[in-house]
């Protein structure tokens, strides 16, 4: 899911460029020097993975899983889905070199949302939570996704409403698939490696993105 | 499609010759000032420009229209929705909904700029070597660390291509089929789990290998550049005509896209 070139106006361009600018500044002074390594090998895998068709009746989409990125990397799911977003417009086109800032507002945004949303779990305490949680957290990164494309859209014009309406529309079943991958996903991590996980302390404060930071830090100093 | 797109970049040709960072630089300019465009035939003139780089580059034909026809797969929608939905009068009804032509200028203009812009970029990245590019980029002041994980992030996406299709014949071997239900997605979110699990491991095995190596936050390489005069009568060239183009956009001498075809 991302925006093409050529659509969006001037102003929602550069909007997003320094959107984008001002957030990965902000996410990446967090990242460490070991960070870099593992930071690039996990987003190569959801690149991958985002090239698994799903079928939907019979037609299919591609998994976007901007929610999972959050529930893995926590803060870092933003300079990650940046990463993918450069890498996807060098080597298949799709978006392009101008919308890089709108696009990766759109999705790691939703990744951001998403982690804010799986921290949440905390303060629960019910059976399979990672489930339902993961779940929530993967549908809510493409509703806001959503939202923010559908947004863009509309600044740039009026007679882009229809169209905006339209593809929020079309993204309810794609948010129903991201969300059974994703809670599907994050139960079986949450089983097999909970390690691999983000946040696993709950939040001190509610669930602000910014506020995230503090918690991957604490977890992060005893080793 | 293909993932490696720098595959021709041995191909000898004006473009193969360029210094990486003139040219990221100029063409990067060149799609910016496209993406400004607001009348057609200077959007026209933009396309014609970006396939006259694309020949000169001598990149296969197949090789980008694999992709690109992905692209103007994903642009055709525009022309169905674009002229039924336009605010304004109908020139006539199909099937009870109003036809615009305004809406289908805006559909062609965006169709026109978005294939300008997605030739000019297999111009850019095609007719270099990956990592030549993206040092490039660096000694363009990108961010170091934007351009490291970038590196990584390309390299590791063969490795684990490779793994997913070995997971995905071990899955069908076990008679597995996607359909549309729940099973089909827990099945998936297992996948993708299992995936995630394996890459965990390796990334750390390649962040002991890079320490051990002396990996301490640089990369260094023996890439040199070097520019000469040819490089920038290139660049002064393609920029020229990106000034032209946006100067005659600006200019009113033609009615924006919204308002009429020329």
């Amino acid at each position: 899911m991302h925006i093409s070139d050529g659509i969006l106006s001037a102003p929602v361009l550069i909007t997003g460029f320094i959107g984008t600018i001002a957030v990965a500044a902000y996410t990446m002074r967090q990242l460490d020097l070991d960070d870099i390594p593992k930071v690039s090998v996990i987003t190569s895998v959801f690149f991958v993975a985002s090239l698994i068709h799903v079928p939907i009746g019979p037609s299919s989409v591609h998994l976007i899983l901007g929610g999972l990125v959050g529930v893995v990397l926590g803060v870092r799911a933003f300079p990650a889905i940046m990463l993918g977003i450069i890498l996807q417009t060098i080597l298949f086109g799709h978006g392009g070199v101008t919308v890089i800032g709108v696009n990766t507002m759109m999705l790691g945004g939703g990744g951001l949302i998403a982690y804010g949303i799986w921290q949440l779990r905390h303060r629960f305490d019910i059976k399979k939570k990672e489930m339902i949680f993961g779940g929530l957290a993967g549908a809510a990164a493409i509703f806001s996704s959503g939202i923010v494309l559908a947004l863009s859209l509309v600044t740039t014009g009026e007679e882009f409403i229809a169209t905006a309406i339209y593809t929020l529309v079309a993204h309810i079943p794609v948010m129903i698939i991201e969300a059974m991958v994703v809670g599907a996903c994050a139960a079986f991590l949450a089983k097999v490696k909970p390690d691999a996980l983000a946040g696993q302390l709950p939040l001190a404060t509610p669930p602000l993105a910014a506020a995230g930071i503090a918690a991957d830090k604490t977890k992060k100093n005893p080793k | 499609m293909p993932l490696d797109i720098d595959r021709f970049a041995k191909l000898e040709s004006p473009l193969q010759r360029w210094d990486p960072r003139v040219k990221l630089f100029t063409l990067g300019i060149f799609v910016f000032s496209v993406a400004l465009l607001n009348t057609l035939p200077i959007a026209c003139i933009a396309l014609f420009l970006a396939i006259c780089i694309l020949r000169l580059s001598s990149l296969p034909y197949d090789f980008v229209a694999s992709s690109v026809k992905w692209v103007i797969f994903f642009l055709l929608p525009f022309f169905i929705i674009m002229p039924l939905s336009y605010p304004g009068e109908a020139a006539f009804y199909v099937i009870g909904l109003p036809f615009a032509w305004e809406g289908l200028q805006l559909a062609t203009l965006i169709f026109i700029k978005a294939v300008a812009i997605i030739l000019t970029t297999f111009s850019m990245f095609g007719s270099a070597r990956f990592d030549v590019s993206m040092i490039a980029l660096q000694r363009l002041k990108c961010p170091k660390i934007l351009v490291q994980m970038l590196l990584f992030t390309y390299r590791y996406t063969f490795v684990f291509i490779e793994e997913m299709r070995r997971m995905q014949i071990a899955m069908r071997a076990r008679g597995f089929v996607m359909k549309t239900d729940l099973k089909t997605m827990q099945v998936m979110g297992n996948f993708v789990g299992t995936l995630l699990v394996r890459s965990f491991e390796r990334s750390e095995r390649v962040y002991k290998a890079m320490l051990s190596k002396g990996y301490q936050g640089e990369l260094h390489t023996m890439v040199t550049f070097k520019s000469e005069r040819q490089d920038y009568v290139k660049s002064i060239l393609v920029l020229s005509a990106a000034i032209v183009m946006l100067t005659l956009d600006f200019s009113g001498l033609f009615l924006p896209a919204k308002q009429s075809w020329f």
